[in-house]
């Protein structure tokens, strides 16, 4: 690797790690939004409605992400329904990751304790009320730190939508890898940027971990 | 041939499954191949981060935080194509089961760790003053009750790494998502043979998560706080 091909990487690089960033990003909105969803499914009375959301978790989690994308992408597509790569990635790790995510706000929600639901309803809050108002307030703090170590691995599972040929940095790796000839120094690299994205963001869900746990009253 | 896909894929189905059946037994050979080598670096590793020197247990640290935070499908590149470029050239199934096992290795650091700390030190404490030597107090006195504490996330991250080694196809390892890949290629039966693949996959992790939960059940009975 010469100077020369280093600077012809690196912008390139830089910017596919932008698209694994985005990717990151919007997967993981969908993924806690439709993970709260699943998650009241869960809860909900109806029993053809939390069976549905259950099934839901078990396949996803039972299943690998590649599986997955490749039915979105490939499978879809057969179907007629033909969505760019970026896409299916995103819709693909958000639908995976939201199946992980409910059972962590399954977790905090049950970590709540039951009085607080109770008081809540004996003074006249419906069940949706104390959801919101009394048992989700409670339950945040439980959720985070677990939500920010799912950010983590989400970041480095897009790696795999590569394999879809979603523009991110391990598909921009893997085409200059082909032209340059130089896989070492090319996926190096590009493990070096992913070290320096999800380091960072490691350690934060740690001291958030660290944070949140203070003060918690046990119950 | 004639009729829909289905139709196509009813038609061909049993010799559809022998390669997928095939791919399976290779699923499990890198699973289980994945395991090991990941089991023993877990080990090791979980004595450097217990050492008393300050630089080998930094090296134990670095080990865990460089490999927990590159994506497993860049080490496996780098396993893969990246030695064969310096002329170390290793089959597909090896360099997979090295490239988990040293990915999962730096997993299972901090699993071990963590079930060596959730020990009471006092534990550790009683044996060194009845005269154990600090091997001795770990290996008779820790380990065997840190295994109750690291049996499931032991079974959690086996069923993790069920699933990961999909991404080995990606180095053409002839597992069970490489076999659907190239069934998919012939046939152009993508939808029904994923979601095969996708059956496949959960009649191997489903009696697994089933078998943690049981686990995680009865080692949680009678611990002490």
């Amino acid at each position: 690797m010469t100077w020369t091909d280093f600077s012809e990487w690196l912008p390139q690089l830089l910017v596919a790690a932008g698209g694994t960033l985005k990717m990151s990003v919007l997967a993981f909105t969908l993924a806690v939004f439709a993970g709260l969803l699943i998650a009241l499914a869960r809860t909900s009375r109806r029993r053809a409605v939390s069976a549905v959301a259950t099934c839901y978790v078990e396949l996803i989690r039972g299943t690998p992400a590649l599986t997955q994308l490749f039915l979105i992408y490939f499978g879809l597509a057969s179907a007629g329904v033909i969505l760019p790569a970026f896409t299916a990635a995103v819709v693909g790790l958000g639908l995976n990751y939201a199946a992980y995510m409910s059972e962590v706000y399954r977790a905090g929600i049950a970590a709540v304790h039951r009085g607080q639901r109770e008081a809540a309803l004996a003074i006249g809050m419906t069940n949706a009320l104390a959801m919101r108002n009394i048992i989700l307030p409670q339950a945040v703090r439980i959720v985070v730190p677990p939500m920010a170590n799912y950010a983590v691995s989400l970041l480095k599972d897009t790696s795999v939508a590569s394999l879809i040929s979603a523009p991110e940095l391990m598909l921009r790796a893997r085409d200059l890898s082909s032209e340059y000839f130089m896989p070492m120094e090319l996926y190096v690299l590009a493990g070096v940027m992913y070290l320096v994205m999800a380091y960072p963001l490691a350690k934060g869900a740690r001291y958030l971990e660290l944070r949140m746990g203070q003060g918690r009253i046990a119950s | 041939m004639s009729g829909g896909p289905w139709e196509r894929f009813a038609a061909q189905f049993p010799e559809l499954l022998d390669t997928l059946l095939l791919g399976v037994e290779m699923t499990v050979i890198v699973t289980f191949g994945g395991f090991v080598v990941a089991m023993v670096l877990g080990m090791a590793g979980a004595l450097l981060r217990n050492a008393r020197m300050v630089p080998i247990r930094m090296l134990g640290t670095l080990y865990v935080d460089v490999f927990r935070s590159v994506p497993v499908l860049t080490q496996l590149f780098i396993i893969y194509f990246g030695l064969a470029e310096l002329g170390v050239k290793l089959d597909p199934i090896p360099a997979a089961i090295i490239g988990f096992g040293i990915n999962g290795g730096a997993y299972l650091t901090e699993v071990f760790r963590a079930g060596i700390e959730a020990i009471h030190r006092g534990q550790n404490e009683a044996a060194l003053a009845i005269g154990m030597t600090r091997a001795q107090a770990l290996r008779v006195i820790v380990l065997p009750q840190a295994v109750r504490v690291v049996l499931p996330p032991l079974g959690n991250f086996a069923i993790g790494l069920l699933k990961d080694t999909s991404v080995a196809s990606s180095v053409a390892a002839p597992e069970l998502s490489f076999r659907a890949h190239m069934l998919v290629d012939q046939t152009y039966l993508s939808t029904q043979i994923y979601l095969t693949v996708a059956a496949l996959y959960l009649a191997m992790s489903l009696p697994l998560a089933y078998g943690v939960r049981k686990l995680e059940r009865r080692m949680a009975r009678g611990r002490l706080a």
